[in-house]
């Protein structure tokens, strides 16, 4: 009994000397063959395939599904949840995510400390990037390519006409507050103009300048004073037609900006150039140079790409690469403003070209210094108020006031259709007088 | 079937040839069980769950009885208890189209059928009208909102005609967009219709047709008094088909209305109510919604059988003489 006491002893003791030394002989770890990265549209990859280049021997896989609805996000939760389990070839190396909803993976195990595979932030990264990228302990799990303040984007011959100038400094002027951009609003109207093309063209510029955030720490859904000064600016345009009741993205929005458009105002950071203007850089139909950029009545930012690193990752060497080249790497991040008017994520490269009295957007504006006025607004944005809830309730009340603005519903209708669609989607949130 | 052969001993051996028909069906059987009948309880035991996720974090599963269902029938903001209103928005819905469809299919089918007129060119005709069926129901609606929408082509045709003023929206308003819906799920479908009423038409005996109209029937009372009745079985057939397909309508209207059912949601269907929870994903009430259009879909089911295949027994009975070819189900 006692020589089969010492033998299993013996044997256990052997077990966790082999179990301790395990750790130890994993390194250095072996670069995968396959990089996943799952996306919600084209613009990254465009970026990626044009400035990254691939290490020898691995191919990337782009799994891109649109965000209308949620549908990214619950296509990326499968995968996540799944991660696991999932070969290492068929493993999420790195993810986008959006500001609306990054903290949703970044407070997650799914999602790995950077600096575990290498990656120091940068000073030259915007410090609200690196916030909304780290968890509540301070843990960054990622990086952002690009730095989104936004600003109204208007077209010069219609100012001119309303306005009786087209100066950048003399519009912004008359625009600065909302109660003058109101009065412009239905200057613009007398003259056959519309101010906005969407009901929900101002919507962020009210939304990412919320004081609370959508949820409270007890789950209580709550309506920050700029949503419901959203909804009464809105009420007000729809009932004088100063605005459509078209979505932000629809297509009689974006037809606006034809050069036979009416509208005189568009909201929007650096992305939106490329990613909802193409009608206005239409070689036929489009209105180059007819556009200059201002601050608008408010600041805000609106937006941004985040790239997020996947625990479980086998291609952590790669994911480093990925996010040097797109926060310190001087020439590509210089080419991404100069070619693809990116307002990129780094402060001495935008710095540069704020300060350049030789740059000029001539892709849109009129060679007006669009990153100066970008840099001017960028230092200011501060990352709070942000729930992980925030792109489906976004989505939502625009979607249910909408039918509202459209005269489908009264107004109280279509708050109590908010509030069941969060009920549907959320039903740990807390609605109001239940 | 069973049969009885000597053997060289002068024994009987009865061979059986009725298990290969079992051996035949049996992959069949297997795959329902596993696919369709378990994954069916699944659903009924889920429902009984508090079961969802919210983000990444995954509640339950609690089990909380009827919950589920109580909660279904419970009133929303607005006072108005929603899976009543979206079936009946799907039956409205359905109905819209099936009217139409199941009018003019029963026509065609006629005319394609009929010795009388001998309509030249039948093959082209029947692939026209079965085109529309052939594109993926998402791709369709796709395109009915882009014709429809504000900016699209239809709007500027008839504003240039002055029949509608530029405010108008298609999609504000509850009859425009079930218009919509209905006329896409006609077009879909009716070629569908014709061609299996058409089968149905052609197993009937062509000489019943002939004595009716030489005993001086004319060509109303042909179809209620000799075509209908032969043709119950197909045409109830085509009901209930078409009927279980209403009431799991989703890609036309979900992709129409971006899954909001606009206008005030009176567009939505059951399906796409299932879909939102889906989404969610909130196991627990899609159990319990899908509970509900099942027992729906049964009792629809076996309502239209009874009721229908009574009547086609009735007039069978008064009937004793006639054949009822080609009355395969």
């Amino acid at each position: 009994m006692k020589k089969l006491a010492v033998i299993l002893l013996a044997a256990l003791m052997l077990v966790s000397i082999v179990a301790c030394k395990k750790p130890a002989e994993e390194k250095p770890a072996e670069q995968g063959k396959v990089f996943n990265i799952y996306a919600w549209n084209e613009e990254f990859k465009g970026f990626f395939e044009k400035y990254y280049t691939v290490p020898e021997g691995v191919t990337v896989n782009w799994i891109i599904t649109p965000s209308d609805n949620g549908a990214y996000q619950q296509k990326l939760d499968e995968a996540l949840l799944n991660q696991a389990n999932a070969a290492d070839d068929d493993k999420i190396d790195m993810f986008l995510a959006e500001a609306d909803y990054i903290g949703k993976y970044v407070d997650s195990d799914y999602t790995m400390d950077i600096s575990k595979i290498g990656f120091t932030n940068a000073k030259t990264q915007y410090e609200y990037t690196i916030k909304a990228a780290s968890d509540v302990n301070g843990v960054c799990k990622g990086v952002s390519f690009q730095c989104c303040p936004a600003g109204v984007i208007y077209r010069k011959s219609i100012a001119m006409d309303v306005l009786g100038t087209d100066k950048p400094e003399e519009v912004q002027a008359a625009i600065d507050t909302w109660e003058k951009f109101d009065a412009v609003a239905a200057m613009a109207k007398e003259k056959g103009y519309y101010m906005t093309a969407s009901f929900a063209e101002t919507f962020r510029a009210f939304s990412n300048n919320c004081t609370s955030p959508w949820v409270d720490a007890n789950n209580n859904l709550q309506f920050d004073p700029q949503i419901t000064a959203w909804i009464e600016q809105t009420e007000k345009y729809i009932e004088n037609d100063y605005t459509l009741t078209a979505g932000v993205w629809d297509a009689e929005k974006t037809d606006q900006m034809f050069a036979t458009g009416k509208t005189m105002c568009f909201f929007g950071p650096a992305w939106y150039y490329n990613f909802c203007m193409t009608n206005a850089m239409d070689p036929d139909n489009g209105c180059v140079g007819d556009w200059c950029l201002v601050k608008g009545p408010q600041a805000y930012f609106w937006g941004g790409t985040w790239l997020l690193a996947a625990t479980g990752s086998d291609n952590t060497e790669m994911l480093k690469s990925i996010f040097e080249t797109f926060t310190v790497n001087t020439d590509v991040l210089n080419k991404m403003v100069k070619d693809d008017n990116q307002y990129v994520n780094n402060t001495d490269v935008v710095k540069a070209f704020a300060e350049d009295p030789n740059y000029g957007n001539t892709a849109i504006l009129d060679g007006q210094n669009d990153i100066a006025v970008f840099y001017g607004l960028a230092n200011d944005i501060k990352w709070e108020n942000h729930t992980n809830f925030d792109q489906l309730l976004n989505e939502g009340l625009q979607n249910k006031m909408q039918e509202y603005f459209k005269g489908s519903v009264d107004k109280d209708t279509a708050m109590k259709n908010f509030y069941q669609y969060v009920k549907e989607t959320y039903p740990t949130i807390v609605l109001p007088n239940n | 079937m069973e049969k009885q052969i000597r053997r060289k001993d002068g024994t009987l051996k009865s061979v059986s040839y009725a298990k290969w028909g079992y051996i035949f069906i049996t992959p069949f059987f297997i795959a329902y069980i596993l696919f369709t009948l378990i994954p069916q309880f699944l659903t009924v035991y889920n429902s009984f769950f508090e079961h969802y996720r919210v983000g990444l974090q995954e509640v339950g599963p609690n089990f909380v009885g009827l919950q589920n269902y109580k909660e279904l029938f419970t009133a929303d903001p607005n006072g108005t208890i929603l899976i009543l209103k979206y079936a009946l928005n799907t039956l409205v819905l359905w109905v819209l189209g099936a009217v139409p469809q199941f009018v003019i299919a029963m026509l065609l089918a006629l005319f394609f059928t009929s010795a009388r007129l001998n309509i030249k060119g039948q093959s082209f005709f029947k692939t026209v009208i079965y085109m529309p069926n052939l594109i993926m129901a998402a791709a369709f609606s796709m395109l009915f909102f882009t014709l429809f929408s504000r900016v699209g082509p239809i709007q500027g045709l008839l504003e240039n005609w002055g029949v509608l003023d530029h405010s108008f929206d298609f999609f504000a308003h509850k009859v425009t967009v079930r218009g919509m819906i209905a006329l896409m799920n006609f077009l879909m479908w009716f070629g569908n219709t014709t061609i299996v009423l058409m089968a149905g038409i052609m197993g009937i005996d062509q000489s019943l047709f002939e004595s009716a109209t030489i005993d001086g029937a004319n060509s109303v009372q042909v179809f209620f008094r000799v075509t209908m009745p032969l043709l119950m079985p197909i045409f109830v057939y085509c009901l209930i088909t078409a009927m279980i397909g209403g009431i799991q309508m989703f890609d036309v209207p979900q992709v129409l209305t971006k899954g909001d059912g606009v206008p005030n949601g009176l567009t939505r269907t059951l399906v796409m109510y299932l879909n939102g929870y889906l989404r969610a994903p909130n196991y627990g009430m899609a159990g319990a919604v899908s509970v509900i259009i099942f027992i729906i879909t049964g009792v629809l089911g076996g309502v239209v059988y009874k009721m229908l295949s009574a009547q086609y027994k009735d007039q069978s009975k008064k009937k004793p003489h006639r054949e009822r070819k080609g009355n395969v189900l």
